[in-house]
């Protein structure tokens, strides 16, 4: 593999791995609640949550730079605190773990909402208060969910194209992953080594969409059992 | 001391169970959907919606009236529900061990293996273990948490028939070994009658009668047509009669024929258990019947319940409970008082423990 | 057994974590048509003074916009000089190292076995797609539009552009048979392999680059001395070599 393409893949991977890592605090403490509130809140919630899974890329790419612009609020506070986002590998890693976020969010939820209630209630009575009966309950029953959504989400996040190039453009080095690379050497008429890069990530989403497959099969004969 | 008064909304009633229980071994009697259950998660704290006040050996762990709502995990309440809820990660010696706490008693957990017999289970899976096994994991885990109660909702008969009835010998070895109290939930009132010391009936989430066991028996025929009336026998083993065939099982003064068994020691003490259904009655002297357990005894009463009636009658020292058609009891005249004979076959009787 | 699953995601961090973050590079924003010259520049360039330098290449209004939201480039170089005064008028260039010094010209390319025999700007009319980059913002597709309009074909030629992104993007199709002609720079077509050049464009727009340091560069001293290397006598040779016109003296 020629350096160039072997930095883009490492870019590529650490971008997917630092977001996919960033969201799953927040993704499977988003799960559990959403997995256990009932109500019009919790639908409203749900739907803010997978906004990014229905709207296109651009649009989310749009709002991220409009609120991150410099002379935007956020923006600003940004600026003051001498943090730069826009244009930087952060924002590599900033659009994909947003569009990533319900992938991962999904899954975890239908493993919580799968795990009985009164297993919950049965470690609540012997003793554990609730996020102890989270960590030792909800967690061991429900982690092959969230690995799948974590699964998930880290091949969106390789894959992410539109809200990347938005808020990260495409610095070859810098922001530069496969996607936008393929794009960009498309575009320049250099097909071949488009090509190359598409290979390398045939074999990538090969593994990933395997590994989930996988670890579904198993999860449903768990289920059967 | 249990002291209960609650109130919680079901979607098909209201249940309001008001009673102070003394004895340490309380039975909840009452047909499916009484609230049998909803009661005891209403104690273990398991139902938000629940108000009123609980009191347990004097301290209050719940008086909504007051804002005080124990969470579950501060109620010190050993659960053990219908379908045992063994937590499918973990292995049995992991189920065990959930809730012990970090300063528990030192051989708290051996003890609960050991008076369970889960010993040989502790490595396996709940996914594997049979019905009753996963009721002794459930009972050993709640143990290990050294509650002041216990709460056991027994496994529905329906369920698993093998299943009734094994659990109590394992109940009265925790009640007496251990000196833990406990509210039972059953369809059985024989077993009732022969573990616990009070009784609750409970109908549509009203107490219908809260006493002595015995006395909870007539309530019971009445409301529960699921009920069961398990005769429980409790003795000391003797040597064996005749040509070994048969073994015998001496209760106060009585001694009835059983069945012989390789591994049965004389003087050991062993409970057995005679279905209702398998207690013939006779307004005359039995004779010429192959039946090796003949007594005479007096009936003390008759209920009827849909075609069923069940017949008390004391017998041999013994309280015993038969259950015939009612056609049956009206045409042999079976009033209070009537003297009768009672046979029961040496295979009617199971072996508990 | 649960923690088989995230093993196979931490050596993949550990390995993607471990790469170093940036290094104080210079990151140049350069118009797409300076792709090969400003590439041997910066090597040369590093060679000399061990700075290394970066390129993100690009329409220079597509890099205009993302150094106007923030981006943290060091040097733009813009193919014309609307762009670089815009930035200048928002306070993002240090108007006085900025430099004027490179124009190109405009040529119309097809592919190198093409049937099409095209002379004049009115053959145009005979070729039923073109491409051109953005006429609406990018600087080449402005110019070839400017040259139209003022041979009033534009409104005639129109319907048949195919915007692309910048100006090397509308080489490709052309190079790879999917569109038949293309309005690009004279040097775009002088690297292409398999285009040729239908026929020089005459007297059309005056095409002027600009190049200056950005004043939210952090490494500003190694920016104001790269916009000096390129337009001194190291950069101007290399420009002319790839077929630019520089201007005035040195």
């Amino acid at each position: 593999m020629p350096a160039d393409d072997l930095s883009i893949l490492l870019l590529t991977l650490r971008a997917a791995a630092i977001a996919t890592l960033l969201i799953l605090p927040p993704g499977i403490l988003a799960a559990w609640h959403l997995a256990r509130r009932r109500g019009a809140g919790r639908t409203l919630i749900e739907t803010i949550l997978s906004l990014p899974l229905v709207l296109p890329p651009t649009a989310v790419g749009l709002l991220l730079l409009e609120a991150l612009r410099r002379s935007g609020p956020l923006g600003r506070l940004l600026d003051r605190a001498g943090i730069e986002i826009l244009f930087t590998w952060k924002a590599v890693v900033l659009a994909t773990a947003v569009m990533s976020f319900p992938l991962l969010v999904r899954p975890a939820r239908t493993a919580f909402e799968e795990i009985d209630p009164r297993l919950l209630a049965m470690g609540r009575s012997l003793g554990s208060g609730p996020s102890s009966v989270f960590r030792r309950v909800a967690l061991p029953l429900a982690w092959r969910g969230i690995l799948v959504g974590t699964l998930l989400a880290f091949s969106r996040a390789l894959g992410e194209f539109g809200a990347t190039i938005m808020i990260a453009g495409s610095i070859p080095g810098r922001t530069q992953t496969m996607a936008l690379a393929i794009f960009q050497r498309t575009q320049i008429g250099q097909d071949a080594s488009a090509m190359r890069l598409v290979g390398v990530t045939v074999v990538i989403a090969f593994a990933a969409v395997w590994t989930t497959e996988i670890l579904m099969r198993r999860r449903t004969q768990k289920a059967a059992a | 001391m249990i002291e209960l008064d609650v109130a919680l909304p079901l979607p098909q009633f209201h249940l309001r169970v008001a009673a102070t229980l003394e004895a340490d071994t309380v039975a909840v009697l009452g047909p499916s959907g009484s609230g049998k259950t909803s009661l005891l998660e209403t104690i273990a704290g398991l139902r938000p919606k629940a108000s009123g006040r609980i009191a347990l050996g004097g301290e209050v762990v719940m008086d909504t009236a007051r804002g005080v709502f124990l969470p579950p995990e501060r109620r010190r309440v050993g659960y053990v529900p219908q379908d045992s809820c063994l937590f499918p990660h973990l292995d049995v010696r992991g189920n065990v061990c959930f809730g012990m706490a970090r300063g528990a008693r030192a051989g708290i957990f051996d003890e609960a293996v050991a008076i369970l017999e889960i010993a040989p289970l502790l490595d396996r899976f709940p996914a594997t273990l049979s019905g009753g096994e996963r009721q002794r994991v459930a009972l050993a885990r709640a143990i290990a948490t050294e509650p002041r109660l216990l709460l056991l909702d027994e496994p529905l008969a329906a369920v698993d028939p093998l299943l009734k009835g094994k659990i109590l010998p394992y109940l009265l070895r925790v009640r007496d070994g251990l000196e833990i109290p406990f509210l039972y939930v059953t369809h059985n009132a024989g077993e009732a009658r022969a573990a616990a010391r009070e009784a609750l009936v409970l109908r549509e989430g009203t107490v219908m009668f809260a006493g002595a066991p015995d006395e909870a028996l007539r309530s019971m025929s009445l409301v529960d047509p699921e009920a069961r009336f398990d005769n429980i026998l409790s003795g000391l083993l003797g040597k064996p009669r005749g040509i070994r065939e048969t073994g015998s099982l001496l209760v106060g003064e009585a001694i009835f024929a059983v069945p012989a068994e390789e591994t049965a020691r004389p003087g050991a003490g062993a409970v057995f258990s005679v279905a209702p259904e398998d207690v013939l009655v006779s307004t005359r002297p039995l004779e010429g019947i192959s039946a090796r357990n003949v007594h005479s005894g007096k009936v003390i009463s008759c209920e009827a319940s849909g075609a069923t009636a069940w017949i008390r009658i004391t017998a041999g020292g013994l309280e015993w409970t038969a259950r015939l058609t009612r056609s049956a009891a009206q045409e042999l005249g079976l009033v209070p008082g009537r003297e009768v004979w009672i046979a029961v076959k040496t295979h009617a009787f199971r072996r508990l423990r | 057994m649960p923690k088989t699953g995230f093993a196979l995601l931490l050596p993949t961090l550990l390995l993607t974590l471990g790469a170093a973050d940036p290094k104080p590079e210079l990151l140049v924003f350069g118009a797409a048509s300076l792709t090969e010259s400003l590439q041997e520049l910066g090597k040369a360039y590093e060679a000399t003074t061990g700075q290394r330098v970066i390129f993100s290449f690009g329409a220079s209004s597509d890099l205009a916009r993302q150094i106007q939201a923030g981006a943290p480039a060091d040097v733009f170089f813009s193919a014309d000089t609307a762009k670089m005064e815009a930035l200048e008028k928002a306070g993002l260039v240090r108007a006085g190292d900025r430099r004027e010094f490179l124009s190109n010209s405009l040529v119309v390319v097809v592919a190198s076995n093409s049937k099409f025999r095209l002379t004049t700007a009115e053959d145009l009319v005979n070729v039923p797609r073109i491409a051109l980059a953005d006429p609406a913002s990018v600087p080449s597709g402005i110019y070839a539009k400017r040259w139209l309009s003022g041979l009033g074909l534009w409104e005639k030629l129109e319907p048949k552009v195919v915007p692309t992104l910048d100006v090397r993007s509308a080489l490709a199709p052309v190079e790879n048979g999917a569109i038949p002609a293309a309005i690009v720079y004279r040097t775009d077509a002088a690297i292409a392999k398999s285009a040729r050049i239908a026929f020089a464009v005459e007297n059309g727009p005056e095409i002027l680059y600009s190049v200056a340091p950005l004043a939210g560069s952090k490494n500003s001293k190694a920016a104001g001395e790269f916009v000096l290397f390129l337009s001194g006598p190291r950069g101007r040779a290399e420009f002319v070599r790839r077929g630019f016109t520089v201007r005035g003296a040195q």
